[in-house]
């Protein structure tokens, strides 16, 4: 991941400093979103964003907060089932976007007798596995080569919200404390509240506890913290506001 | 073509359980209105209102027509609404949907038949020529509860409106320019409000089972998509029902509309203070070292 | 001041004769149209008018785009109700032809169709059909939407739509303008046109026999103090409604009897559900 001290914005069609882009004796050099390569050697961002680069792995993309989702292979994902069909479930992802397509086989254990009953109105955890420009994405709730669910599947009860895509994807971020700069979570963690979430990268997170309440704080929490962009002491301050109200 | 993705059946059940319970997502009680905000334009009768994240903008303008041939004594007076695509992808250009009929007709209802612009007093001359008064209402960004902020918008944007002053010498009708005359305010009679009461089911209270509905005021996009009916209650401070409109929808107990209708009137009466007192900044704002300011200064004296 | 008002006050009776609490004379009939999956005609007052019902049948995406308004039943989980009104250039005094898009019209059609949806069981047919109900206004006399809910619910009992209750309807206005304070003023059932023009006046529809407000429309300028009394005299005339409408269907299911149509024992079954 990137471990740049000072941060780099770009503007569609910048010219990016050569000195910026990785390179690696081995591995070839892999672009990410935001960014298109004009042949032969010419690098242009395609979206105002930061620029973030990895030099042990030779990555480089752009990293924007921007409105709409478009799958990627390998995201993990919310939907909401719109309707099943034979052996699909058509899944929404985003508004005014086409469905995408989830396999009724392909979930734990799934076999032709013994498929999961999801109904129009259900939500599902999956990960894009197949992702086009001009097809509409496929998700699956399991792992092709382990066939385990891995914690994909239905998402039963709990509340549903919208978070912008940049705090998704910092939400989703393996170290999302330091690198992501979000704590609210683990700081409502710390505080007491019994919870479970999970977060898809089309701009869903979904939580789930006992207590309603509980749901309610840790909802807002993120969706203030996402809307007003707070800092790291500004959400610490945003949790400890939040539990005294609760109680 | 796609569409906007309805609730999920979690979001549905959640919200529901919730406010059963008396909580809603942004932690409002459930009678409790959001953010208000009301700004005017620096021209006169524009209108700038922001409840929670609904934005919408009124602007008034004034011309001078031919009335009607069959009410020679009255002014024209037309609302106009526009739910672009730039409030939601759900709404098409030339393509009202039902919101819209609903809206534009409760507006239609409450401000224009509840009489509130006295119309009268916009004819000029009578059968030949009087003011037409046009108020456009433009939807900028939808989170529910378009109703109470559209109408908060047209009567603010009403108020604030100024027309040219005219005068009539023999059969010369004169329209002043400001420069010459410092434009009129409207002949205004009483400000009506709406309330949107929307209604969740009910629930069983006490020991005998007595069911009480629950509802919300000033509801968000979500909570309005899960909504079983509602019921838009217009009235002014003076206690005065303009319209009450509860179209189909889930039953609710007679009582409840009573009560709502109680409530309503002392919403109305905040609605009104907060305009009367956003009127009166305006104004203060606008004379600062002004003409009205010098004159009197005079009479002071 | 209004004529209304003014003569009321001197013998406590209407301009047609009646008093506060009378209900106009009603004449109500199932089955006029034969073709039709079911349709009733109804009379209040001089307000006449005819529904005729098709369907539930699959839902014809040509038709969406015609200017019928639709409401979901039971949570958009069953059938669809499509409402659609149409005036005869006759049925009021000045004769005028009305515009398809006219947002009165579209308003009141949305009223009754999401009504209806509140008390038709449309899950018994699932969410791809829909009952198209067409209204036809064949003469105007006030209470014009209360008459066009009843009319509809008498046609859907015809055509045999499963509905938890009748949905009815009735006008009730009061003696007093707005501007006049007095405590005096009496609420008035079931307006005519000459009455509605003059006072004001509200549309209540309940279901069946209950105090449940399905539907309220109130376009006049009233004392917050009138809507009460309002509300309960429009309440009592829609129990009156009611009682109509139901002696209207088991006539009509006497007859049936007589003339053999269905069998007694079938009848006992069906007809004593209360």
């Amino acid at each position: 991941m990137a471990t740049q001290t000072d941060k780099v914005y770009v503007l569609p069609g910048d010219e990016i400093d050569s000195a910026l882009i990785p390179s690696h004796p081995k591995h070839p050099l892999r672009l990410g979103p935001g960014l298109r390569h004009v042949p032969p050697s010419d690098l242009f961002p395609t979206t105002a964003g930061q620029l973030v680069t990895d030099r042990r792995k030779n990555l480089i993309w752009v990293e924007s907060n921007g409105g709409r989702y478009i799958p990627a292979v390998g995201d993990l994902v919310i939907g909401t089932i719109h309707h099943g069909a034979a052996d699909f479930f058509y899944v929404t992802l985003s508004d005014y976007t086409s469905n995408a397509t989830l396999p009724q086989l392909a979930f734990e254990m799934a076999s032709k007798k013994n498929r999961p009953q999801l109904h129009s109105g259900n939500l599902v955890y999956a990960r894009v596995s197949l992702a086009n420009r001009h097809m509409d994405p496929e998700l699956e709730c399991v792992s092709p080569s382990t066939g385990k669910a891995e914690g994909l599947g239905p998402l039963s009860e709990g509340m549903l919200y919208s978070i912008s895509l940049g705090m998704a994807r910092r939400l989703l971020m393996r170290k999302s404390a330091e690198e992501g700069k979000v704590v609210v979570l683990d700081e409502l963690g710390a505080a007491g509240l019994a919870f479970e979430t999970a977060v898809g990268r089309n701009g869903k997170m979904w939580v789930n506890s006992k207590d309603i309440k509980t749901v309610l704080v840790v909802g807002r929490a993120v969706t203030e913290t996402d809307e007003k962009s707070l800092t790291v002491e500004q959400q610490k301050k945003l949790v400890r506001r939040l539990i005294k109200e609760m109680a | 073509m796609p569409r906007e993705a309805e609730p999920s059946q979690n979001e549905k059940d959640f919200i529901l359980k919730a406010v059963r319970e008396g909580h809603r997502l942004d932690g409002r009680a459930l009678d409790e209105f959001r953010q208000l905000d009301l700004k005017f334009g620096d021209q006169y009768g524009v209108a700038d209102v922001t409840l929670g994240k609904t934005r919408i903008i009124a602007k008034v303008t004034a011309e001078v027509t031919v009335p009607y041939t069959d009410r020679p004594f009255d002014g024209i007076f037309t609302i106009t609404t526009e739910l672009s695509p730039m409030a939601s992808p759900a709404f098409e250009v030339n393509r009202p949907t039902e919101t819209e009929v609903l809206l534009s007709r409760l507006l239609e209802k409450t401000v224009r038949r509840s009489n509130a612009l006295d119309t009268e007093s916009l004819c000029l001359v009578a059968g030949q020529k009087c003011w037409s008064i046009r108020v456009d209402l433009h939807v900028l960004s939808h989170d529910g509860n378009l109703i109470d902020a559209s109408c908060l918008a047209v009567v603010a944007a009403l108020r604030h409106f100024r027309k040219p002053d005219t005068s009539m010498e023999g059969d010369t009708l004169t329209v002043y320019t400001p420069a010459e005359r410092e434009p009129v305010p409207l002949s205004w009679l009483h400000s009506p409000f709406c309330i949107t009461f929307s209604f969740f089911g009910s629930i069983s209270v006490g020991e005998d089972g007595e069911e009480k509905d629950i509802w919300l005021l000033d509801t968000t996009l979500l909570e309005e998509q899960l909504r079983v009916s509602s019921c838009t209650i217009s009235m002014n401070k003076h206690g005065e029902i303009c319209q009450v409109a509860k179209p189909g929808g889930a039953p609710v107990e007679a009582v409840t509309v009573v009560q709502c209708s109680s409530l309503a009137l002392q919403k109305v009466k905040d609605l009104s203070d907060f305009v009367d007192q956003k009127l009166a900044e305006d104004s203060k704002h606008r004379n600062k070292g002004g003409l009205l300011a010098e004159l009197s200064a005079e009479n002071a004296r | 001041m209004p004529l209304d008002t003014s003569t009321y006050n001197l013998a406590l009776l209407r301009v047609d004769g009646r008093r506060w609490n009378e209900l106009r004379q009603q004449k109500g009939q199932l089955g006029v149209q034969p073709s039709a999956d079911g349709s009733a005609y109804l009379e209040m007052g001089n307000t006449k008018i005819q529904c005729i019902i098709s369907g539930p049948n699959e839902r014809d995406l040509s038709k969406s785009t015609s200017s019928a308004s639709t409401a979901p039943t039971s949570n958009g989980a069953g059938a669809t109700v499509a409402v659609s009104i149409m005036i005869a250039p006759f049925a009021t005094v000045d004769r005028k032809r009305r515009g398809r898009n006219d947002k009165r019209l579209q308003e009141m059609q949305t009223t009754i169709a999401s009504g209806l949806a509140a008390t038709v069981q449309g899950q018994s047919y699932g969410p791809r059909s829909t009952i198209h109900i067409s209204l036809n206004v064949l003469s105007q006399d006030g209470s014009l939407l209360a008459c066009l809910i009843n009319a509809a619910s008498l046609a859907l009992v015809d055509a045999g739509v499963p509905m938890t209750d009748y949905l009815v309807a009735c006008t009730a206005g009061s003696t007093s303008s707005y501007a006049a304070a007095d405590e005096e003023a009496d609420p008035l059932l079931d307006l005519n046109t000459q009455e509605e023009q003059e006072l004001p006046f509200l549309t209540l529809a309940t279901l069946g026999a209950t105090d449940k407000v399905v539907a309220m429309v109130c376009e006049s300028r009233v004392q917050l103090t009138r809507l009460e009394g309002m509300m309960a005299t429009a309440a009592d005339g829609c129990k009156g409604v009611r009682d109509f409408l139901d002696g209207v269907v088991r006539d009509k299911g006497e007859l049936m009897v007589q003339e053999g149509a269905i069998g007694r024992g079938e009848v006992v079954s069906s007809m004593d559900l209360d």
